[in-house]
């Protein structure tokens, strides 16, 4: 009690005021730097994880991204727009390039697959995932899909291998008409627009279903310049028989 | 002294281990555990915590308010895990996707308030140092043992390498799906534990 040293000693009000301000400041700058020099690395890194869910949804592997992709834009229309920047860049803020009319294709270079990029709504929150397309722009090749915050064991068996294996040879086109991909609650077998939802996760499988048709709906313009492009081809070919 | 400076060391690594001994961290014990890389990580993470928790709150034992002194280790212990997560998600992307909240979570484990409350703010740096460690060590090793066995039996793999040959598969051997669900680490720690206190009487109870 008589010892007063700092501020009126360890366990005065002035002093741990003080104390706490200091210990805040220090830390926040400590925070500030490690978080400023490591975001660089943990930028690469995310856009690797995306550049390899887009192969693997074509079912290439991890890293060859750079080789057999070509990204481009399209609009509501199917035509191919110009845009700044790198375009993978964009998936960061997807729900921004669909509200403003900028629909993203990665197409593969090769045999002219493309990979088109959903997002939506969960249960608890956002999911997003990645569709690839045969080059007859109705053929489902693959499926990846994510999510920030679905329950583990419930909604968040989208993410799996198991529940994404549904989907491949899967089509989204009924005739002319866009029809997405149907999360029903058993008896999905054999159908050629639907899958199982996820038990437990009613929810996020209508999230799902949603997200795919919403998002695929954009593009239909797109898949549809696309097909009949396809349709001329083959003509010709059988022409030149 | 320098005896009992070494055995803040070794002591939890086994007559004093956090998890065998004072069952804490149990909870990110069941998580984590599935294959052995996320465990081994994992492992090191808290130790890094544990051990630089003990060494700075050591170092400003004197300066501390009581009135502040959880406040205070929080805000240490909160500051090295959002450290640790940032070079976790720079150098080890995809483990720390898998380890996702459970590095976040060091923050609250048991095992790193309670060695910073019950020893670092009583001792000298190096001791706290080296309790640190120790702690950490033994939370790590156990973990690494329940990452082992669940991956081995659960997988057949190990670090993602396949080691139980292809041909047991052919004869009929299938993976112990079980190994892969939670309930079989607590099984695990729960054989540990026996073991160990088998080892030890006088860990046992009258």
């Amino acid at each position: 009690m008589s010892k007063k040293g700092f501020l009126g000693g360890k366990n005065s009000n002035a002093y741990i005021v003080f104390y706490s301000t200091v210990m805040v400041v220090i830390v926040a700058l400590l925070l500030a730097f490690t978080s400023l020099s490591l975001k660089d690395k943990q930028e690469a890194n995310e856009l690797n994880e995306k550049k390899n869910a887009i192969v693997a949804s074509l079912g290439l592997e991890a890293g060859t991204y750079d080789q057999v992709i070509d990204a481009y834009v399209v609009n509501a229309a199917g035509e191919k727009v110009a845009v700044e920047g790198e375009i993978i860049k964009r998936l960061s803020n997807l729900p921004e390039n669909y509200a403003a009319g900028e629909y993203i294709v990665f197409e593969n270079k090769e045999n002219g697959e493309v990979v088109v990029p959903l997002t939506g709504k969960g249960l608890w929150d956002d999911i997003w995932g990645y569709v690839a397309l045969a080059a007859d722009m109705n053929t489902i090749k693959g499926v990846i899909f994510d999510h920030a915050g679905e329950t583990p064991g419930l909604g968040a068996e989208i993410a799996t291998p198991k529940y994404q294996a549904q989907f491949p040879g899967l089509t989204i086109y009924e005739g002319a008409d866009l029809v997405g991909i149907e999360v029903v609650k058993g008896g999905a077998k054999g159908a050629a627009h639907s899958v199982d939802a996820v038990t437990g996760g009613t929810k996020t499988s209508d999230g799902l279903e949603l997200m795919i048709k919403d998002c695929l709906k954009c593009y239909d313009a797109f898949f549809k310049a696309r097909q009949a492009e396809a349709n001329v081809e083959v003509v010709e070919t059988v022409n030149a028989e | 002294m320098k005896n009992k400076t070494f055995q803040s060391l070794t002591n939890p690594l086994a007559k004093n281990n956090p998890i065998l001994v004072q069952i804490l961290g149990i909870c990110s014990a069941l998580a984590v555990t599935t294959q052995l890389k996320p465990a081994l990580v994992m492992g090191l993470s808290v130790m890094a915590v544990c051990a630089f928790s003990n060494l700075i709150l050591s170092l400003l034992r004197n300066t501390i308010p009581d009135r502040i002194r959880i406040i205070v280790q929080l805000v240490v212990i909160a500051a090295l895990v959002t450290v640790v997560n940032d070079v976790l998600k720079a150098y080890v992307y995809d483990v720390s996707k898998q380890l996702s909240v459970y590095v976040g979570l060091i923050i609250t484990n048991c095992i790193i308030m309670g060695r910073v409350e019950a020893f670092a703010l009583s001792n000298k740096p190096l001791p706290s140092l080296l309790d640190g460690i120790g702690n950490g060590l033994g939370y790590g090793a156990v973990l690494v043992i329940i990452g082992f066995v669940r991956e081995l039996f659960g997988s057949g793999t190990l670090f993602g390498y396949q080691v139980i040959p292809e041909c047991l598969y052919e004869a009929g051997y299938v993976n112990n799906g079980l190994m892969l669900f939670p309930p079989s680490a607590l099984i695990i720690v729960g054989i540990i534990i026996w073991v160990h206190r088998n080892a030890n009487k006088d860990l046992q109870e009258k």
